[in-house]
């Protein structure tokens, strides 16, 4: 081996911690880059596949009733290949616990052999003509710990049937099981999908040859002109009361799992860019610092004829051995926790073919970016080998400048300050680019251990704000069918009411121009007292008494602003579309909605005193009293949510644990470096203090003190970084379909800023070696280097 | 046209360095010949320009005016690859303070040379021939400042360069020590028939060469040629 990379080697192994920080924190980036990239592929690759092998449809419409000739119509649209019908309809599950509360979405499977969005068998047989029989969707039999063969009982128009369950199925619709927009977050055991055959559905629901969905499937020729065919579709069936028409993008587990994907892909690059700056930063100032302590070496190896591009080569060596030792373990411990992640994914998600497949051509990007990045933060470290001059190098190095820092003109300041706070001021104020480094390295860490105390607030928060705040009710109720206003009066007879509203709830679509988008417009009582409207700048608004109220993020997606024109397309046949003036954009974090007076609401319907349902606060066993009675389709219970998300709290708090040690290794990484660089620097001046008589603690004390002003700084520094980032998260992980509140209480301010002392605390204990082992008589005459 | 024995000529050398507003004169209007295997020592008190001087001949450093040669062909011409060149081919350094690579064994510093030559000589038989035969895989800290300055006479000559130059070799030893390294210098230059020059404040050393330089101020004021040098174990100061 070449000498000079025999001292390179010797050099690493007397710096060993600062190699092993460095090489943690890019260790760190590549793991998260290889493998978040792998699974994003993964998962990308994995739902088209899966997408093809089921037909997944291109677009979905909810009718009121529509015959097979109807849907047969839509067959002379240019680019529509195919459309079926088919009836869904959500409808209680009969469980041992009469208190449980479960439903269970009814969906028939068309007669025909080609069938869109078909079924994968997991387990058990395909679905048969047996108008008994049923498959489930796979979450659901799994949550439920259901057996082949089991028997279910759905609770149908007020009558129960007995189901056998012969299968256990994947969707393309329910990768991602979500009963509906206004879902926090999945809860199979409380929601699943059984499908059964048309015949079933249509004598059970009511719809003798008819349907109440068509999904349509659109030649991939044509799938650039979706909007204009969608169009097509609408005008074709409008005489069938369109309610709602969804295409694939907006399709709810669709858009989940591309968001996910997106996240994926967005962390991969964000992440991994900022572990690689840091350590970039990092590398260049350990290796400037030790071009200098060399320079006397540089000088001989210059004598010896070694040119320029020799010695460049052998310092930035020490950042490429950094970079690849760094991007060869990521790579090794990315492809374990790729697997890992595809666990929770099969998991969580129900995708059959999804498979961990490992992607090359991550390990070589991986390399080429990180060593990209070592190889120029070395040579910008390394560059001022170049200038050194054979000749000059032999002589000791004239000593810097020790100017008066600006602070010493201050004298009735300065004259107050002791001896060794002098020192520390000074030292400070010196070396301004390092102290800046400093300070922002721990306001990084700092922020970066801010999100996941930010982020286990978050279920909290949007649910304290929902639940809380926006709506105050304790149960929500939606009857099966439209209903006559008194039945209110008969509820209050059934159980125990403290207070009760009606409602009317339906889904409608709104347009503006050429926008429009499909919601649950909700109408209530002007004065209502279990929903509190404000906007985004905290302003109460009531319910207007003509016109609405949307939601900012419908607000948003409609283009609207207050005083604006919306359309309601009224989807009863025969009945005319409605325009409304939008008074108020209002806050709601969870769903997105719009909001009438429930008198506007019935005039929008043309119907007079109808009501959908009601919301009331009570302490009454709601769910088990109503349990049988006939018109109520659902009831939520605002506990039953609450419960479902502590269930979720332990992989929130597992993830939460990751992003600190994230933070962690990058606080110590930065802390640890620049203080062994700091000390290594200033070896002679800590020789001559000891030869003064200070002793080691001494030492160490001006060191901490050093450290200590750094941290206090980088703290303050760091609360607006670290929620500037929880900002820009909720930003990023906000859809549609939530929208994640910024709240941080000031203990999180506190949790945090105790992590980061501690981190850096860390690292500065593992500093506490060298000053112990610095031989001060040896440092004040040491030549040679 | 040269003299067939002359190694090196310097003509009209002159440094100046600008510090600033100042400007130091380092060194004024040079003329030297160096021959081929004589052993010289230039003489003369710090800042007397000898170092700048050792410097330009060695290729450290240029000189702002005139020229130096070495076999005819002139180094002050010569880009920084050329004159890399011309360090590791021709020239072989000893320093005062040894500069030796600390976490580098005493064969290890000399190997660090040899392996960019051309034409190095066996680094075993130089090592046993400063008689460090025993302590080769010792680290720079294990050895003695002679020990130390052995090895880097060591690493200088394993080289097989043309010329030897030696910034005051024996400044930071003791007596005794400085005695035997200027012995090993001298016997390199009988045994390996190699040009040796050292520059020095110590007046007794020069009593050991062929020929002696004084310099003072930046300027040459005498040449003295020794017919008959003594040993160097008869030099005292």
């Amino acid at each position: 081996m070449r000498k000079l990379d025999i001292r390179l080697l010797r050099l690493i192994k007397n710096s060993k911690g600062q190699f092993i920080s460095i090489t943690a924190t890019i260790i760190l980036a590549l793991t998260i880059y290889v493998s978040f990239s792998m699974v994003a592929d993964n998962l990308d690759n994995s739902i088209s596949q899966y997408y093809n092998a089921t037909n997944f449809g291109d677009v979905f419409v909810e009718v009121s009733r529509i015959p097979k000739a109807g849907i047969d119509k839509l067959h002379s649209i240019d680019g529509v290949e195919l459309a079926q019908g088919r009836i869904s309809e959500d409808v209680p599950l009969r469980v041992e616990d009469p208190n449980e509360k479960v439903n269970v979405r009814i969906v028939s499977i068309p007669k025909e052999e080609y069938v869109i969005n078909s079924l994968f068998t997991i387990d058990g047989e395909n679905l048969n003509n047996n108008p008994n029989s049923t498959v489930v969707l796979k979450q659901f039999f799994d949550a439920r710990e259901m057996k082949l063969e089991d028997t279910i009982t759905p609770y149908i128009g007020g009558s129960e049937y007995n189901l056998n369950v012969i299968g256990a199925v994947g969707s393309p619709e329910y990768i991602y099981l979500m009963e509906n927009e206004q879902t926090l977050l999945p809860a199979p055991e409380k929601f699943g999908v059984i499908y059964v055959s048309e015949e079933f559905a249509q004598s059970t629901l009511g719809y003798q040859g008819s349907y109440n969905e068509v999904m349509v499937k659109i030649k991939d020729s044509h799938i650039s002109k979706i909007d204009t065919i969608v169009d097509e579709i609408e005008d074709e069936l409008d005489e069938y009361g369109v309610r709602r028409t969804i295409k694939r993008e907006n399709q709810l587990s669709h858009s989940l799992m591309m968001q996910e994907v997106e996240q994926l892909d967005q962390m991969a690059t964000s992440i991994t860019l900022m572990f690689l700056i840091v350590a970039g930063i990092i590398i260049n100032i350990m290796l400037s610092r030790i071009v200098k302590n060399d320079r006397m070496s540089i000088g001989v190896m210059k004598a010896l004829g070694y040119s320029n591009f020799n010695i460049l080569g052998h310092y930035t060596k020490h950042s490429i051995l950094i970079g690849l030792v760094g991007s060869i373990v990521g790579i090794i411990f990315s492809i374990p926790l790729s697997g890992l992640f595809t666990e929770l994914y099969i998991m969580y998600m129900n995708i059959p073919l999804f498979k961990m497949k490992v992607y090359y051509i991550y390990f070589v990007y991986g390399i080429i970016l990180t060593s990209l990045f070592c190889i120029i933060s070395g040579l910008m470290g390394a560059k001022s080998v170049i200038k050194i001059l054979p000749a000059d190098s032999m002589r000791p190095e004239v000593p810097k400048a020790g100017g008066r820092i600006w602070l010493e003109k201050v004298k009735f300041i300065w004259n107050k300050i002791s001896f060794s706070w002098k020192m520390v001021i000074r030292n400070i104020l010196r070396t301004k680019k390092r102290a800046f480094f400093l300070v922002l390295g721990i306001a990084l860490t700092y922020a970066i251990t801010m999100v996941p105390v930010f982020m286990t607030n978050i279920w909290d928060n949007l649910f304290a704000l929902q639940y809380g705040e926006f709506q105050t009710m304790d149960y929500n109720i939606d009857f099966a069918k439209p209903m006559d206003n008194n039945v209110l009066v008969e509820l209050s007879k059934s159980i125990d009411i403290e207070y009760i509203e009606p409602k009317v709830e339906i889904g409608l679509e709104l347009r503006r121009g050429w926008r429009k988008k499909a919601v649950s417009v909700v109408g209530l009582e002007r004065d209502t007292k279990l929903y509190n409207f404000k906007t985004p700048s905290g302003n109460r608004v009531e319910i207007p008494k003509n016109g609405i109220l949307v939601s900012q993020m419908l607000a948003d997606s409609l283009g609207v602003n207050i005083g604006d024109e919306i359309l309601i397309k009224n989807y009863i046949p025969g009945k005319d579309d409605a325009s409304i003036k939008v008074k108020g954009i209002i806050e709601q974090y969870l769903g997105s909605n719009a909001y009438v007076d429930i008198e506007t609401m019935n005039s929008i319907l043309g119907e007079k005193d109808i009501i959908t349902g009601a919301i009331l606060n009570s302490n009454d066993e709601v769910v088990t009293k109503l349990q049988d009675v006939k018109n109520i389709r659902q009831i939520q219970s605002v506990q039953d949510m609450k419960n479902s998300i502590l269930e979720f709290m332990d992989m929130i708090l597992a993830s939460m644990g990751i992003m600190m040690l994230f933070g962690g290794i990058l606080g110590f990484a930065i802390v640890y470096n620049v203080t062994i660089i700091s000390i290594s620097e200033r070896k002679r001046e800590f020789s001559s203090l000891r030869v003064l008589g200070f002793d080691k603690r001494e030492i160490y004390k001006l060191v901490t003190r050093e450290n200590g002003v750094m941290t206090i700084l980088g703290l303050i520094l760091g609360m607006p970084l670290g929620y500037g980032m929880c900002v820009g998260i909720a930003t990023s992980v906000s859809t549609e379909l939530f929208a994640i509140p910024v709240i941080l209480n000031p203990s999180s301010y506190i949790i945090t800023a105790i992590a980061t002392v501690i981190f850096v605390l860390i690292a500065q204990l593992a500093t506490i070696r060298k000053i112990h082992n610095l031989d001060f008589m040896e440092a004040l005459k040491d030549r040679s280097s | 046209m040269m003299d067939n024995n002359i190694l090196m000529k310097v003509e009209s050398l002159s440094k100046i360095y600008e510090m600033g507003e100042v400007t130091v004169t380092a060194a004024k209007n040079i003329n030297l010949d160096i021959y081929k295997g004589e052993f010289l020592v230039i003489l003369g008190p710090s800042g007397s320009g000898k170092s700048t001087l050792l410097n330009n001949l060695g290729g450290m450093d240029l000189p702002t005016e005139g020229k130096v040669f070495m076999d005819g062909e002139d180094i002050t011409n010569y880009n920084e690859r050329k004159l890399t060149a011309y360090r590791r081919e021709k020239i072989g350094f000893v320093f005062q303070f040894y500069n030796l690579m600390a976490n580098l064994t005493a064969r290890e510093n000399v190997e660090l040379a040899t392996e960019i030559c051309k034409d190095a000589l066996n680094v075993d038989d130089i090592l046993d021939s400063v008689d460090l035969g025993s302590r080769k895989d010792h680290f720079p800290a294990q050895m003695s400042g002679g020990e130390q300055q052995r090895v880097a006479i060591a690493r200088a000559v394993a080289k097989n360069p043309a010329l030897l130059l030696c910034d005051e070799p024996t400044g930071a030893l003791d007596f005794e020590t400085g005695i035997k390294i200027l012995k090993l210098l001298k016997d390199i230059n009988e045994k390996y028939n190699k040009t040796v020059v050292i520059i020095t404040h110590n007046m007794p050393i020069g009593d050991i060469a062929d020929r002696v330089i004084k310099m003072r101020s930046g300027e040459i004021i005498e040449t003295k040629v020794n017919k008959n040098p003594i040993s160097p174990e008869r030099i005292e100061w």
